[in-house]
């Protein structure tokens, strides 16, 4: 009973209807996700239509979304099996081995973009012409980072990402003897002068004087949303009064424990690196007589205590760093050409497309050889007939 | 007769190449004086140097949407319309070059649309401007993609003034009396106004670099007085555009053409490549050869059509020599900006247009060959012409050699890359078209031909192999140029999107073949579809006005797309209805 069921959906899954279904369904997600990106802006529209497995939709009607339409996960996955499956049947003679190559190549490319999709980290640096950076920032995630500047050669630390923040409730911050009891967490809110008559919920800091209205997340592209929360340091059974904290707030607030001073502050999430970078020199030439840019560039000395390195690297277009499993490339720039901005991914798959892609390529002219091969002597033969 | 009909294929192909040659000599002289000889002066504008007669068909493009006009009884020339707007202004103002059509920017500027009347000229505009740079000034900050039609056109409208009038202010003050007496007023009281004004203005910098100058030091005349007026030294060309300017007022043709030779004689010791690099220029834009390609083009298509009916042994070969000889000029053009650009073949929309054309020519001649049915003539031969067509509307925005964009500063992805999935679109749009002949061909024959049929549809599966192969190399080398630059292989980028539907639709298409859920009419179908999807991707994806690729922006080409989109959907039912389904059937019992 199992087995023929089980023979039967082997049988359907690498069947040639699913494979024209599948393209068919992808073409339609491809077309879907291009024109959603005009509202939703590309990172949006790609983790709603590519990087899920169903799409969800909200109607006005509903309280609750509804699935719609496969997410493009679910169909590169089946395709992936489907694929494998075609390739698995194929027979193994020279004349097949084209075939056999590009399927293969083509599995492995969508292994690539499901890699992609699963483990890539997306980062940028924004350096300064002078400045040393040992760390590179989210473009979205935010963290609510508790500093400790009471050595003034050395910052301390420490952060809560958040994540953990919209979860809410006491947060230890280990290494510290403090604990944060986050009230309440805004995703994106809106920040203006409290009116007269209201009250707030923060109770010291710049907080009691601020009115915070929630609004809802944003996802295009150049948007941001200001994460902000009301948070309670406390310290050995002592609170340190309720405070604001918020993207939307430039100057950090600290408060003092025990003779060491906390700065708060809610930031784009950082993640440290173990070297630095330095900007030397941020080059932004265009060409004579016009603005339209020619070449951007950035000559960083990289600074690596753990490899004994110091070094020199020049960055620019089609020429990224590619080190310690991050690529670092030159993305903007701003301050009058003295801030160089570079988007920083790290992506352990990134090799994989270029294999598919030489696979790919010599299935194909593998394939049309033999191909071409087998016709040219087929009208041979009819010639001497 | 039997001559004739022996050689016409070799005659009416030379015939093509003679007009071809025709369109490279050089003009004469406009009323004794050299203008053709003034178009050859090298100039920087744009980031490139190029001969003013370049900067002279590209603003009379963009103003009067075409090369040349006529007014009062004699045809002017873009070289020569190019000197009066430079150096007599007040002549130049009277000529009607510039172009509207729409209605509300007519009722702007207070006249009334009629059938003679949508040509102005600069004075004519006078009065409005102030209205026209209020307007414009709204509409500006508002994104294109979400302007109204009439804000794009009078932003267009302004743009053009504001060319216009950079133009009559970039040798000389308009209105002023010359450059000669600039010369003599340097020192003078308002003099560095004026200069301030005349470097503001420039809409190009005409004075070589002096010796020991950094190599791209061009100056306008603006900057040579203002350096002249601070006390340092007087920019050695200053002195015979002074006198051009005053022979030209003057009509002293003779000594126009001296003071032309003494500037020639100027550049070439300060820079001794661009006279030569700047005459060659000026044979490519007068040979026109994409123009004349279309000419032939249509040429080809039009005997082809014939030979269908009459004469099949004597106007096929015609048909193919004239598409021969187009694609022979349309090669020598393509060629001729890549030399001059030193760029691969494609850089822009515009060239893409060019080069997507000229691969279906090249696979047309193949198919031709290898089937001889004169549908591989027919279709490339129409698609050539419009491909040209397409890329002559592009072509109206400016220079067609404008420079590239840092992050697309690159030969070696633009030859690769770019190149590989233009002919991929070029692949697709030939199996379109010849999908689009059988569809047609089967309700206007009066026999069904099977044979015929069958080697159509063999045509078509064989370019759409073509194009897959093409499609998918192009689309996955342009996601290892986006990891080269921008770190990540594949972003879901409108563009990219755009070339993996034509790879998905054609890999369905061969899949359903396989499987055989279409056959010959079904591929058919499938394969017109090709064309929508194409021309999307193509295209539309740049009026998305999103993603990384949306330099290519354009607003005006939508109703044109969705025109050749819904044409082609008809196409499809036509090719999927059965011949002759409009016809009562014998059966019938009636």
């Amino acid at each position: 009973m199992i087995k023929p069921l089980a023979l039967q959906t082997w049988k359907f899954l690498k069947s040639i209807q699913l494979t024209i279904v599948l393209l068919a369904l992808l073409m339609a997600l491809v077309v879907l996700c291009t024109l959603a990106q005009v509202e939703m802006g590309t990172a949006g529209a790609v983790n709603a239509y590519m990087r899920s497995f169903i799409v969800w939709r909200q109607f006005a009607a509903l309280p609750f979304p509804i699935p719609v339409f496969p997410g493009a996960a679910l169909v590169g996955l089946l395709l992936t099996i489907n694929l494998t499956g075609k390739t698995l049947e194929l027979k193994r003679t020279w004349a097949k081995s084209g075939l056999w190559l590009i399927h293969a190549g083509l599995v492995v490319l969508f292994a690539g973009e499901f890699v992609a999709g699963m483990l890539q980290v997306d980062t940028n640096m924004s350096i300064e012409v002078g400045q040393t950076v040992n760390y590179v920032q989210s473009y979205k995630n935010m963290e609510l980072a508790v500093i400790d500047v009471t050595d003034p050669t050395w910052d301390e630390v420490y952060s809560i990402p958040d994540t953990e923040l919209s979860r809410g409730g006491a947060i230890p911050i280990p290494g510290t003897p403090l604990t944060m009891n986050v009230k309440k967490y805004f995703a994106n809110a809106e920040l203006s002068n409290l009116p007269a008559g209201q009250t707030s919920m923060a109770t010291a800091g710049v907080g009691p004087s601020v009115l915070v209205v929630e609004q809802p997340t944003v996802t295009a592209d150049g948007e941001m949303n200001q994460a902000s929360a009301f948070v309670e340091p406390t310290a050995a059974g002592r609170s340190y009064g309720v405070w604001l904290a918020s993207a939307a707030i430039g100057a950090p607030q600290s408060f003092t424990h025990e003779g060491h001073t906390y700065l708060l502050t809610m930031r784009l999430r950082r993640l440290y690196l173990p070297y630095a970078f330095t900007l030397k020199q941020f080059r932004h030439d265009v060409y004579p007589g016009t603005d339209i840019p020619k070449n951007f560039s950035s000559l960083v000395q990289v600074v690596n205590p753990s490899q004994k390195e110091s070094r020199e690297v020049l960055i620019y277009m089609n020429q990224p760093l590619r080190y310690e499993g991050k690529t670092f490339y030159q993305a903007s720039f701003g301050k009058n050409d003295t801030l160089s901005v570079l988007s920083v991914v790290e992506n352990p798959g990134w090799l994989l497309p270029y294999v598919s892609c030489v696979l790919v390529s010599i299935g194909l002219l593998v394939h049309f050889a033999i191909v071409l091969r087998r016709s040219l002597k087929r009208r041979q033969d009819q010639k001497e007939a | 007769m039997n001559f004739l009909t022996k050689y016409l294929s070799w005659i009416a192909g030379g015939l093509a190449l003679a007009l071809a040659l025709t369109f490279a000599l050089p003009s004469g002289k406009v009323r004794g004086f050299d203008a053709s000889g003034f178009g050859t002066l090298p100039i920087l504008e744009g980031g490139r140097v190029k001969p003013l007669d370049s900067v002279a068909r590209n603003s009379l493009l963009v103003i009067h949407s075409r090369q040349g006009f006529r007014h009062a009884g004699h045809n002017v020339g873009p070289d020569e319309w190019l000197l009066d707007v430079l150096f007599r202004p007040q002549v130049a103002d009277q000529q009607p070059i510039f172009v509207i059509d729409d209605l509300d920017v007519l009722g702007l500027i207070g006249a009334k649309q009629t059938t003679a009347r949508n040509y102005f000229s600069f004075s004519e505009l006078g009065p409005h401007l102030d209205e026209i740079q209020k307007q414009a000034a709204t509409a500006q900050p508002i994104a294109p993609q979400k302007r109204t039609r009439f804000q794009s056109s009078v932003i267009n409208l302004f743009e053009r003034v504001f060319l216009y009038y950079k133009l009559r202010n970039t040798l000389q003050l308009a209105g002023s009396p010359g450059l000669a007496w600039e010369l003599q007023s340097l020192g003078s009281k308002d003099a560095n106004l004026r200069h301030q004004d005349l470097v503001q203005l420039a809409h190009f910098r005409i004075l070589p670099p002096t010796a020991g100058a950094p190599p791209e030091a061009w100056q306008s005349v603006g900057q040579a007085l203002t350096t002249a007026n601070m006390g340092g030294p007087l920019h050695p060309g200053l002195t015979p555009l002074a006198k051009m300017n005053a022979a030209y007022l003057s009509n002293d043709p003779a000594g126009f053409n001296q003071a032309l030779a003494d500037m020639n004689g100027l550049v070439n010791t300060l820079k001794p490549d661009a006279l030569g690099h700047s005459g060659r220029e000026v044979v490519f834009n007068r040979s026109q050869p994409f123009f004349v390609g279309m000419i032939i083009f249509l040429a080809s298509f039009m005997a082809a059509c014939i030979s269908w009916v009459y004469k099949p042994e004597v106007l096929r070969p015609t048909a193919y020599a004239l598409l021969f000889s187009g694609a022979i000029v349309h090669t020598l053009g393509l060629a001729a900006r890549i030399i001059l650009q030193g760029r691969p073949p494609v850089t822009n929309l515009y060239s893409s247009a060019v080069f997507v054309g000229w691969g279906v020519v090249i696979l047309g001649l193949l198919v031709e060959k290898m089937y001889r049915k004169g549908f591989g003539t027919a279709m490339a031969s129409i698609f050539g012409f419009a491909s040209l067509i397409v890329a002559q509307h592009l072509g109206e925005a400016g220079d067609t050699m404008e420079m590239m964009r840092a992050v697309l500063d690159s030969n070696f992805w633009l030859a690769t890359h770019v190149v590989t999935i233009t002919i991929g679109y070029s692949g697709t749009f030939l199996a379109g078209a010849i999908a689009i002949a059988y569809g047609v061909r089967k309700h206007i024959v009066a026999v069904q031909d099977i044979e015929t049929d069958r080697v159509l549809a063999d045509m078509a599966y064989g370019i759409i192999c073509f194009a897959l192969f093409f499609s998918f190399v192009g689309t996955v080398l342009g996601g290892i140029w986006a990891d080269q630059s921008w770190g990540r292989f594949w972003g879901w980028d409108p563009k990219e999107n755009g070339a993996l539907l034509i790879v998905l639709w054609n890999a369905i298409i061969l899949h359903a073949r396989w499987a055989g859920y279409v056959r010959e009419r079904g591929t058919m179908v499938m394969a017109i579809f090709g064309n929508v999807i194409t021309a999307l991707s193509w295209f539309g994806v740049n009026m998305l006005g999103v993603g990384l690729h949306s330099y290519g922006f354009m607003d005006q080409a939508f109703w044109a797309l969705t025109g050749f989109c819904a044409s082609q959907l008809l196409l499809m039912a036509v090719t999927y209805a059965p011949p002759r389904f409009w016809l009562p059937r014998n059966d019938s019992h009636a």
